[in-house]
């Protein structure tokens, strides 16, 4: 049932940017009029939460945590969220000793493998959050190190690019500053209107590492000693906390666990958004949402009869329609130079946006080895109405309907026959294509148009219906 | 994928006024402290253990063969206490699962023979791929996809689950038909 978060293996649309997505998985811009998918609109972070505890941290609060949970810890042994336990033991009173107080103390578990905190030797806790321990990493004061030296080489040269450029059309930064953690040194800089040229102190004084040849000759025991398979790390336990890379079970540790992020989405083109969340993790509202399953037909697979070569078969789809306006829709035949086309387009409209796939792929995705015999009349479909299934009455305009191509009509979805027939040479799975006109209304109001305006879109649509078969026998 | 009609012969399935489709196959314990708010569909050899505590679910809820349902227990230093399962709306229960769970939220979707493990949090809108094995005390975000053994979060949600797990329990719901002959 992965179609159901995947989209329909066998329905593909085509994103602006010229690769084929399931209708789940694109969003449609209401400025621009096109079609996007996660490949072509820039991710924002909005929030930082954990996954476990469900409690949101400030960005700032999030990297100085290295994007980590202070609470929630995950297994070292299997990588799942570890749960505190309680024990009750008997401790004597301080003030009179021949009496017994009962004393509450915690330690971590994993539900799943049933490691504790105690196999990495780490004392009961009297709290039940937080208070453990963090292991010192032998390598932190050399690590900061580098990294304050990193990102004052970073600005540095921000800096010398930006007096370079001062006199020509300067791209945002924001998306590198992000990745470096500089956003707020810069936003500073920016507020403050001409960037100020203060002398930069010297770069601090970095030890440079210098390499060795002599390597620490490995002690009898590893020669001597049985090697005990149990005892020793799996590669993703070691990976798993990079820091200390344990070899041996023993020194696995807690580790804290990292956090999930909530993104915004926006168009590369309009810089609107095209998706943003609420604030609350949990939350699953959005305050906006332009995902291309409320704006664009839903074109879904009925039946196929199976494909043969040299044979004509059946094919049923549904087309439904998400808005709440009337649309009509028509179809034409899929070009077949589109692909290089439409790609084309979408690189000259965003410069320097060639990211999605290379040439050789995109042109495999489009390729067709079918005919489909699409109707030629114009298709009205009416208005989402989420009140029609509690209302029996039934009355609803009556459409002249060719029953030969409309096999059914339920509320805002119509279901269409078309014979589809493989080439003669064609193998493997068969795949067939068409274009979507259909009409949108945009209720945005603009400056110059503060009325709903009715336009006519197309979209590109693959069907992938099943393998074709040799003969009929 | 438009969803196929599953035929069920009408001796087997008693429905209710609030359109729950119940199949008389089942191991309902403790009826009375079963809830079903409506247009669920539990299919045969499904057990809900309503008698060690209350079981409530939402709207447009499919439990599918052979699923258990069992509130969740906690050892207490004075022995245990059950605690009720509390369902949302939309929820799909793929065959064969056995789920512990405290709360499940709304379109929630869980696989085939998938084990939910004691007092688990599913927050709405996540997906439980086929054969996963949740660790007891597990909390699932919103939107993530989690599959494997123990189970970890391997993708994301598109954000318009809500109306695709919608779309999916109703057309389950319509689809699920009786037999024309019977």
């Amino acid at each position: 049932m992965a179609f159901l978060m995947y989209g329909d293996p066998k329905v593909k649309y085509l994103c602006s940017c010229g690769s084929m997505k399931p209708i789940s998985r694109i969003y449609f811009c209401r400025h621009c009029m096109k079609i996007k998918c996660g490949f072509c609109v820039s991710h924002e972070v909005d929030l930082h939460y954990c996954s476990n505890c469900l409690e949101n941290l400030p960005s700032t609060e999030a990297r100085l945590k290295k994007n980590r949970c202070g609470y929630c810890f995950d297994c070292p042994s299997c990588q799942i969220s570890l749960n505190t336990r309680a024990v009750s033991q008997a401790v004597p009173n301080p003030d009179d000793p021949s009496k017994m107080l009962s004393k509450k103390s915690y330690y971590l578990v994993c539900a799943f493998c049933r490691w504790t905190s105690r196999e990495a030797s780490i004392p009961d806790q009297n709290v039940a959050n937080g208070g453990w321990p963090e292991i010192d990493c032998p390598n932190s004061k050399r690590v900061a190190e580098l990294v304050d030296h990193y990102q004052e080489i970073s600005l540095q040269e921000k800096d010398e690019e930006e007096r370079k450029k001062k006199y020509q059309v300067r791209p945002s930064y924001f998306h590198y500053a992000e990745k470096y953690g500089l956003s707020a040194a810069l936003a500073k800089k920016r507020m403050g209107g001409t960037p100020q040229r203060e002398t930069r102190t010297q770069q601090s004084a970095l030890v440079p590492a210098v390499a060795s040849e002599e390597v620490e000759e490995l002690s009898d025991s590893v020669f001597i000693e049985q090697l005990e398979l149990n005892k020793v790390t799996t590669i993703k336990q070691r990976l798993a906390s990079p820091e200390i890379q344990p070899t041996v079970v023993s020194q696995l540790y807690p580790l804290h666990k990292s956090l999930l992020v909530k993104r915004s989405l926006r168009c590369r083109d309009c810089e609107h958004n095209v998706s943003k969340p609420e604030f609350n993790p949990s939350s699953t509202k959005f305050k906006i949402q332009l995902s291309a399953f409320y704006h664009v037909p839903d074109v879904k697979f009925l039946t196929c009869e199976p494909v043969f070569i040299g044979k004509r078969s059946e094919l049923i789809i549904t087309v439904c329609n998400p808005t709440q306006h009337q649309s009509s829709f028509k179809m034409h035949p899929f070009e077949l130079n589109l692909g290089a086309k439409g790609s084309g387009d979408a690189e000259e409209s965003a410069p320097g946006l060639k990211l999605c796939l290379p040439e050789c792929a995109r042109d495999a995705q489009f390729k067709i080895n079918g005919t489909i015999k699409l109707p030629t009349t114009e298709f009205q479909l009416l208005p989402r109405d989420d009140t029609a299934e509690f209302d029996d009455s039934n009355k609803g305009p009556t459409f002249n309907d060719d029953p030969k191509v409309v096999v059914w009509r339920r509320g805002n979805k119509i279901a269409l026959r078309m014979a589809v027939s493989p080439d003669a040479d064609a193998e493997g799975v068969l795949s067939i294509g068409f274009v979507i006109e259909y009409s949108y209304v945009n209720t945005m109001t603009t400056l110059e148009k503060k009325e709903p305006q009715k336009v006519k879109l197309k979209t590109h649509i693959l069907l992938r219906p099943g393998p074709i078969f040799k003969s009929s026998q | 994928m438009e969803l196929e009609n599953v035929y069920y012969n009408k001796g087997d399935f008693v429905e209710t006024a609030s359109g729950n489709k119940v199949c008389r196959h089942t191991v309902l314990c403790g009826s009375q402290n079963i809830i079903l708010h409506g247009k669920a569909i539990v299919q045969q050899d499904a057990i809900i253990r309503g008698d060690l505590a209350n079981v409530r679910s939402g709207r447009y809820c499919i439990i599918s063969r052979g699923v258990v349902l069992r509130p969740p227990f906690k050892k207490f230093s004075k022995g245990v206490a059950f605690f009720p399962l509390q369902i949302g709306d939309h929820v799909f229960f793929g065959e064969g699962s056995v789920v512990n769970a405290a709360v499940i939220g709304n379109y929630v979707y869980i696989g085939k023979n998938c084990i939910i493990g004691r007092r688990c949090v599913l927050k709405d809108c996540c997906y439980i791929a086929d054969n996963t094995v949740l660790a007891p005390e597990t909390t699932v975000p919103a939107f993530a996809h989690v599959a494997g053994s123990p189970g970890a979060a391997v993708a994301e949600l598109p954000e318009c689950t809500p109306d695709l797990m919608t779309e999916f329990t109703k057309s389950f719901y319509q689809h699920f038909v009786p037999h024309a002959l019977c």
